[in-house]
């Protein structure tokens, strides 16, 4: 007799009785009251196997201590396992995160956690290693020793080599008993803090193991880059998906869980003001500035191959200007945000070949003396060739073929070694239409909304006001709004957000094939240009706000690059 | 700000507050200005005997996160009447930015024979299109009949009835207040929250939850003497939610003595056929909660909550709360019982 399935038995949740024959199975999670037939058996059976013809009210058991009021979101159990579990990205953001949402409370008391890197180690000394970690990395959050050594409990390591078969066997192997030891509900999350390049043979292991599916749900995470171009990002979603359904699939963009971007979602439609104005009618243009003080930190060998434009716009910045420009989305569900965040960047006009190099501009940067100390240019970095194109600046103008935004640019920037750290969104509104007040070019300063991602993630407002006095003198005041003091509560990082979305299975920070797809088919016809062009490098100091070239390509639309 | 012969009009305290503007608008420096932020009227109710610092001090640290025009009342058992009021400001610098964001703070000093003459002075000092939050801090003052009057200007009043003699008698009061349609919040309900929000978690867990159609008795230990209303609310949420899959289970109370007196110290759910405890929450010593649960053990913060902790979840609601409205009728039967 086959087992009854809960998706089996969802469409007769309607129907109060359900008889079941002998050996007739009920998933968990089911929960029937006996009714007739059987009188020995309990109240409460739940999931097992009938002893004999017994008729069953059945309904599916929801937890019924819920405050949505009151409570955070509802967490389901799951084991995670971290491929390259001795990495940097496990060590600074993945453990601190999990950490911290099990301090939250936020994670369910069975969580496990199992990591897997080559290097041999004890599940004790992988507990001692994540410890030192979390002590290290754990940023505006107390350490506790109670919550930790709880914590730790779920926390498990085994060494293998990805590039062995074996692995995968006793991984599945492994999942299982953790799985009874820490009633995880046979839901796994697979992670892959590994080299990009491991990705897909992960993916096919955990297929042909069968470990990519189990009695619970399963999900993968994948951080960027999601392949190198077009083609090798289709390879990539067609190899996962030899594993994985797309639903199951989470590309990780921690941009997406900064605060600052989740409220862009909140403060254009959560508001009935803002809205009306947000299209080419009153909004002159819009700049995205993605800026690192710091050059590529020893990173010059993998930055060598990617470089800002891949690196930076493909993804993050995409990404944001999707949340910008996107259009209202009919709910708040997953699908309904991931396709108007799709359907925005399937509506970036892609470059044609001559027009590239005027949109575009690629920066490299130079030698620099700043405060006293010597900073190398990128090609004198370790790992990088003395004569790399690639650029570490990258600015380009965007225009969104589609009626809100047709003609307004969209100007994105992101390098290294740009004078301060900071990520923020500029939407500079169309000036007043006459300049009825007399005084200096202040006096006709457009209204300029100001959308901080890092490092103070918060939203300002800058308008014009009268000075307080005789006469009709008009002066720019600033509104603003700042998540870390305003609420006065710390904000979760991007991963805690991230992390926990993918448990919850929530998909709506996470990017979706086709947006891939989308953003590199606008990356791609930029960077074949590129390819195919010698630039002058480097062509901007260290220090400096990037190449002159980006500056131009501005003002030849009449706009200057706002200084963050 | 004094009112002469122990009367107040508002107008004179809007005048006041506007002055107060002007005279902080004149101390900001430059170009940097003062920013008025405000997102409710949060009226507070206090016996004069109270501790105005530590009011102070609970006001300032709710600003930032829940900036409103406060009232601040304090009441004196006297026969005869009389009322006083000023007004200042209350600052803070946000991001180490220059410009100050400042909320007003009304301050009203009134005998018990003027209580019927307040909420006519209260009224127009409430900022319009904005929720009127009114904190009782003292049972006796929720008692007064003539105190209803400033109730009936609050979408919500919040009290706390660990500070009430009698439990039961508080749960009856509250009862009949919400009978008569006022909203209401009470802080020993909001003190449960982490604890309804771990044992929410524990049956997150499916083969937890498999479980807890089996639970036919509860156990919910406490500090104080008498059993505390935390204790009835929770007996009474986690009943009325087991009863939903069809559970029934008995209820005990029990006092382990201790402090501070309303303060829980464990909760148990089992199965009358099994030895261990379907899930159990024990405080430990100082702040950590063990969580036993499917032969699991883990551990949460509990740490108790200040005024401030649990006002601020409060002001977060400024509707109803159809969760306590429910657990306080519940409670209000399970301690007539």
């Amino acid at each position: 007799m086959p087992a009854l399935h809960a998706e089996e038995l969802a469409p007769l949740a309607g129907e109060p009785l359900l008889q079941l024959r002998t050996g007739h199975a009920l998933s968990v999670g089911h929960i029937c009251r006996i009714v007739k037939g059987d009188a020995g058996a309990r109240s409460g059976f739940i999931g097992g196997v009938a002893s004999e013809r017994v008729i069953l009210f059945y309904m599916s058991l929801e937890n019924p201590f819920q405050d949505p009021l009151r409570f955070e979101r509802r967490v389901p159990e799951c084991a995670m396992v971290i491929f390259g579990a001795n990495g940097d990205l496990t060590k600074r953001k993945l453990l601190p995160a999990l950490y911290r949402l099990a301090y939250e409370r936020r994670l369910d008391a069975g969580h496990a956690v199992l990591g897997i890197s080559r290097t041999p180690m004890t599940d004790d000394q992988f507990r001692g290693k994540m410890l030192a970690s979390v002590k290290e990395f754990l940023e505006d959050s107390p350490f506790d020793a109670d919550i930790w050594t709880a914590f730790a409990q779920g926390l498990f390591y085994m060494a293998g080599d990805i590039d062995n078969p074996a692995i995968f066997p006793a991984l599945d192997a492994r999942l299982k008993e953790i799985e009874a030891a820490r009633h995880t509900g046979g839901n796994v999350l697979f992670y892959l803090s590994t080299q990009p390049s491991q990705y897909i043979p992960i993916a096919q292991g955990l297929g042909a193991a069968n470990v990519g599916k189990g009695a619970g749900w399963r999900r993968i995470v994948i951080e960027k880059p999601f392949g190198h171009d077009l083609a090798s990002a289709q390879e990539l979603s067609t190899e996962l998906h030899t594993a994985f359904e797309e639903s199951e699939v989470y590309r990780i963009d921690h941009y997406l869980g900064k605060e600052t971007v989740q409220n862009i979602l909140a403060f254009r439609f959560g508001n009935g003001i803002f809205e009306p104005l947000w299209n080419r009618r009153y909004v002159n243009h819009v700049q995205i500035t993605a800026a690192e003080s710091i050059g590529v930190e020893g990173r010059g060998a993998y930055y060598q191959e990617a470089g800002a434009l891949r690196d930076m716009i493909q993804n993050h910045l995409s990404q944001v200007l999707a949340t910008i420009a996107m259009e209202p989305s009919a709910s708040f569900r997953p699908t309904s945000v991931r396709d108007e965040r799709s359907k925005l960047l399937r509506s970036i006009r892609v470059m044609k070949p001559d027009e590239v190099l005027r949109n575009t501009v690629s920066g490299q940067y130079g030698p620099a003396h700043i405060g006293g100390a010597d900073v190398p240019g990128f090609r004198q970095e370790t790992g990088v060739k003395p004569d790399a194109q690639t650029d570490t600046y990258a600015a380009v103008t965007f225009f969104v073929d589609n009626w809100r935004w047709a003609g307004v640019p969209f100007y994105l920037r992101s390098g290294k070694r740009l004078p301060k750290r900071v990520t923020e969104i500029a939407i500079q509104f169309n000036a007043a239409p006459l300049a009825i007040f007399n005084g200096d070019e202040t006096t006709t300063a457009p209204n300029l909304l100001i959308l901080r991602i890092q490092p103070e993630e918060g939203i300002s407002l800058k308008f014009l006001s009268k000075r307080p006095g005789a006469g009709m003198k008009l002066r720019p005041v600033s509104m603003d709004f700042n998540y870390g003091s305003s609420f006065g509560e710390r904000s979760p990082s991007a991963y805690e957000t991230l992390l926990l979305d993918v448990i919850i299975g929530d998909a709506t920070l996470y990017t979706r094939q086709d947006m891939v797809e989308a953003s590199w088919a606008v990356v791609d016809a930029i960077q074949h240009v590129w390819d195919n062009t010698t630039f002058d490098f480097p062509n901007y100091a260290s220090g400096t706000w990037g190449p002159k070239a980006s500056d131009d390509m501005l003002a030849r639309r009449g706009h200057v690059w706002r200084q963050p | 700000m004094s009112a002469a012969g122990g009367t107040i009009a508002p107008d004179r305290i809007l005048h006041d507050m506007a002055d107060l503007w002007v005279s902080l608008g004149k101390q900001g420096e430059g170009d940097a200005g003062v920013l008025r932020a405000c997102s409710m009227t949060l009226v507070v109710a206090a016996e004069e005997s109270d501790d105005e610092q530590a009011i102070g001090e609970t006001l300032a640290a709710l600003m930032p996160e829940h900036p409103s025009r406060a009232i601040v009342i304090r009441f004196r058992a006297e026969d005869q009447r009389s009322l006083a009021a000023r007004v200042f400001a209350q600052c803070w610098m946000p991001f180490g930015h220059r410009q100050q964001i400042c909320c007003e703070q009304i301050e009203i000093t009134a005998s018990d024979a003027s209580l019927p003459d307040l909420a006519p002075v209260v009224l127009p000092l409430t900022v319009p299109d904005l929720p009127v939050i009114l904190w009782c801090r003292s049972p006796r003052l929720f008692q007064l009949s003539a105190f209803s009057q400033l109730t009936a200007i609050a979408q919500k009043v919040v009290l706390d009835s660990a500070a009430f003699g009698d439990p039961a008698a508080a749960l009856g009061d509250m009862v009949g207040a919400a009978a008569a349609g006022r909203g209401l919040a009470d802080l020993s309900w909001t003190r449960l929250t982490r604890w309804r929000e771990l044992i929410a978690q524990i049956f997150e867990n499916r083969a937890q939850l498999a479980n807890l159609p089996l639970v036919s008795d509860i156990l919910i230990a406490h500090r104080a003497a008498a059993t505390p209303t935390t204790a009835y609310y929770l007996a009474a949420w986690l009943t009325d939610g087991l009863a939903k899959i069809g559970a029934h289970p008995r209820v005990q109370f029990r006092s382990d003595g201790g402090e501070p007196a309303w303060r829980l110290s464990r909760v148990e759910l089992r199965a009358s056929d099994r030895p261990d405890a379907i899930a159990s929450i024990s405080l430990a010593a100082g702040t950590c909660a063990e969580i036993r649960a499917g032969g699991l053990v883990s551990m949460a913060l509990l740490p108790a909550l200040n005024d401030y902790a649990l006002m601020r979840e409060e002001l977060a609601i400024p509707g109803r709360d159809p969760a306590f409205e429910h657990a306080l009728a519940v409670a209000a039967k399970l301690a007539l019982s």
